[in-house]
């Protein structure tokens, strides 16, 4: 009973969830690839929740840069995402599809290490061994709260509970900003006796960081972007700097003004990018350019929205001498050296 | 599929606005300037931090308690030999407003939202009215047939050099797009100088009332309020139920707090105005109708507030001061201005024009716009969580009131 009020971009997010389990309506497998080598039990009583934003991240790169190229055109992005849709709803999946066949020129070991990597390697290297569900892991339905869907989101919290707890899950420890928060603060206004610790990467990093030695290979300058969800909705704004100052080698260097509780929402939050594809991008040039003014060579950030959006606004800036990393790569290069 | 075409000319709008640079321009110096002063304003007076959270407190315990007050006020009011009304919807106050004014009338108004909310100006210049917008920025958008994109600098988006065309073509003289603005100021001042004096009318809002003595509080810079409320002989006021505070005490609180976030360390007048004008002074005789208005009529408007006061989540929009802080944090509203809204402004926009209007398709518009980034209830001195209002909005929007 999605009412008619719902934008399509939305509710084609929200079909996937509930069909697939994940924001694009692609098979698990195919978001479980990036840990084939890392051997991570499935069993353990901490699991890892690597969350869709990260998993798909090439995947929804593209599927947004051909959602924007639409939106600027006469057409506009609301019906193809109508007709994607329509198209699931007759059994053809177009967009899995598509990412099939994208994700066979993507194997692993053919990019720098990506987020996820980083984020198990440096995790590993705290002395922490957490599990992976891979396949099995639940999808935290946020795109289902941002749409209005709560029954539908409610109903997916209490099905992802009983899912981990049939792992004897007990701490979960959370990535993407938006999957934390919905698994730590949203689920257990749903779900009944909800006795699942969460907490997020950058709690755990920053607590055993100051033990370990780490430096970047050269050194740079970075800024860092705080990501709405984790400095407005999960108040982690003194972890992330935390974790950089604690790099030799890394100088960090921040707006003036819109840095901590005042940083500048990226353009994608909640699934703004999904309705409006070219305002969206108008942001990320926005947010982009005030990172620039720091003189910074690398834009750090941790969220897979934001590392998305903050690309595409250098890019539409012609900007190609400055990189956008995760905080999780970094931390991982600098434990290596 | 009307919905369909509606959220297509909205996001046409957004767009168009957002592809705008001298737009964007306007904007990004204003919001440069606004979040230096809020940022002089507050160190300079550090304890408006702690004053804000008093006046939620004061907007907590008023918001449920909004007719009473007004019940409360319109007896002081007509105490002091005003008279008061509650209008229960926008057409009703209309009436009364229209009623009191009658027709081929000269009207000198000055900017409020609640006007704007209930198209005032346009009802009265329906009824052959003549009707002036005196505040500097609403009167440049009257003159351009164009509508505010901010609650407190309607002509944000308007730079300069078109302020000079429309002036040169309005006024008769001649004014260089390359002029001082001093001198377009001159030249609304010249223009609008006579009208003040001639006119039957005067209209005004509040920013906020003190129900014990029904006193009026209204903030401004330009004077010309002072002006459309002192001069003619007639002033009548329409604000917003939710304006309403019990006390005098409370209505200081609530005004401090206002204009600190709207940026001024202190603005140029606060006028209280409790009643018409009187004088004592031959044989302690009461005349009404001294220098000041004869007449003094206060309508306090209804029209959904009351309905709104009763959604769990969504009555905190009610607390709102109208200081405009949160459109200069909004990164949508850094490029569309008041493209994104409809009678109030992006989140709590929605919120409005779902319940106080009842128009949900607009608010779905607007609700969708929103990015629900948060920066806004950083900056709200009553910590309204417009990301919680949203997300309630679209559970509302999609799931229905019920559900």
């Amino acid at each position: 009973m999605d009412s008619e009020l719902v934008p399509p971009g939305l509710t084609y997010l929200a079909d996937n969830i509930i069909s697939r389990q994940n924001i694009l309506g692609v098979t698990k497998e195919q978001g479980a690839r990036w840990a084939q080598k890392l051997d991570l039990p499935r069993q353990a009583e901490t699991t890892f929740f690597a969350g869709c934003g990260y998993q798909f991240s090439a995947q929804l790169e593209i599927l947004m840069s051909l959602a924007r190229g639409i939106d600027k055109s006469v057409i506009g992005a609301e019906l193809p995402m109508r007709f994607a849709r329509f198209q699931k709803k007759l059994g053809l999946n177009l967009p899995g599809i598509y990412s099939n066949v994208l994700s066979l020129s993507m194997l692993p070991g053919k990019e720098e290490v990506k987020p996820l990597e980083a984020a198990i390697k440096v995790l590993r290297n705290l002395g922490i061994q957490p599990g992976y569900l891979a396949e099995e892991e639940p999808c935290c339905g946020a795109p289902l709260n941002h749409a209005g869907l709560q029954t539908k989101f409610a109903d997916n919290a209490r099905q992802a509970y009983e899912k981990l707890k049939s792992f004897r899950v007990k701490q979960v420890i959370g990535i993407v900003p938006y999957c934390t928060h919905a698994v730590q603060k949203l689920f257990p206004l749903y779900v009944d006796g909800y006795d699942l610790e969460v907490r997020h990467f950058l709690e755990v990093v920053a607590e055993k960081i100051p033990s370990n030695k780490l430096r970047y290979p050269r050194k740079v300058k970075v800024t860092y972007h705080d990501p709405c969800q984790l400095v407005r909705y999960l108040s982690l704004v003194e972890e992330p700097r935390l974790i950089l100052k604690s790099i030799e080698n890394i100088e960090l260097v921040e707006p003036d003004w819109t840095r901590g509780e005042w940083a500048t929402c990226c353009g994608g939050g909640g699934g703004f990018e999904t309705v409006f594809p070219e305002l969206s991008q108008v942001l990320a040039v926005n947010r982009a350019s005030e990172l620039l003014e720091t003189g910074a060579e690398i834009i750090v950030t941790h969220c897979p929205g934001c590392i998305m959006q903050l690309k595409d606004g250098l890019r539409e800036l012609k900007i190609d001498s400055v990189e956008v990393l995760d905080l999780s790569q970094v931390v991982a290069t600098a434990m290596e050296t | 599929m009307k919905k369909t075409s509606d959220f297509k000319s909205y996001k046409k709008e957004i767009m168009g606005a957002a592809h705008d640079d001298r737009l964007r321009l306007a904007l990004s110096r204003a919001i440069k300037s606004f979040r230096s002063n809020v940022k002089n304003a507050l160190e300079k007076f550090p304890h408006t931090v702690e004053m804000a959270e008093e006046v939620l407190k004061i907007k907590e315990a008023a918001i449920p308690r909004m007719e009473e007050l007004a019940r409360q006020a319109i007896t002081a009011i007509e105490e002091n030999k005003g008279k008061g009304y509650i209008a229960r919807t926008a057409d009703e106050a209309l009436e009364i407003i229209a009623d009191l004014t009658g027709t081929k009338k000269l009207v000198v108004k000055g900017k409020t939202m609640t006007g704007e909310e209930i198209g005032l100006r346009e009802y009265l210049e329906d009824k052959g009215n003549e009707v002036y917008e005196t505040d500097l920025g609403e009167f440049i958008i009257q003159k351009m047939g164009s509508r505010p994109m901010h609650i407190l600098s309607p002509s944000i988006h308007v730079p300069r050099e078109d302020v000079a065309r429309l002036f040169s073509k309005i006024m008769g003289q001649e004014i260089a797009p390359d002029s001082d603005i001093a001198d377009m100021v001159a030249a609304a001042r010249e223009y609008l100088r006579d009208k003040f004096f001639r006119a039957d009318i005067g209209i005004s809002g509040a920013n906020v009332v003190a129900a014990e003595t029904g006193t009026l509080f209204i903030i401004e810079n330009e004077g010309n309020i002072r002006l459309a409320t002192g001069a003619p002989p007639v002033h009548i006021a329409l604000v917003g139920m939710e304006k309403l505070v019990p006390s005098l005490g409370d209505a200081y609180k609530v005004s401090e707090v206002t204009w600190r976030y709207a940026n001024y360390t202190i603005p140029s007048y606060v006028s209280l105005v409790s009643g018409p004008s009187k004088t004592g002074d031959i044989e302690k005789v009461t005349t009404y109708g001294a220098h000041g208005p004869r007449e003094f009529h206060v309508i306090f408007l209804d029209g959904g507030r009351t309905r709104l006061a009763k959604y769990p989540r969504l009555a905190q929009a009610l607390y709102c001061l109208r200081c405009g802080g949160c459109l200069y944090e909004c990164p949508v509203f850094a490029v569309t201005a008041g493209h994104f809204g409809d009678k109030y402004f992006a989140g709590i926009g929605a919120v409005w024009a779902a319940i106080v209007d009842e128009d949900m398709e607009k608010a779905a518009s607007i609700a969708y716009t929103c990015l629900t980034c948060g920066r806004c209830r950083e900056r709200c001195p009553v910590k309204i969580d417009v990301p919680e209002m949203i997300i309630e909005l679209r559970k509302l929007l999609a799931e229905g009131d019920s559900a």
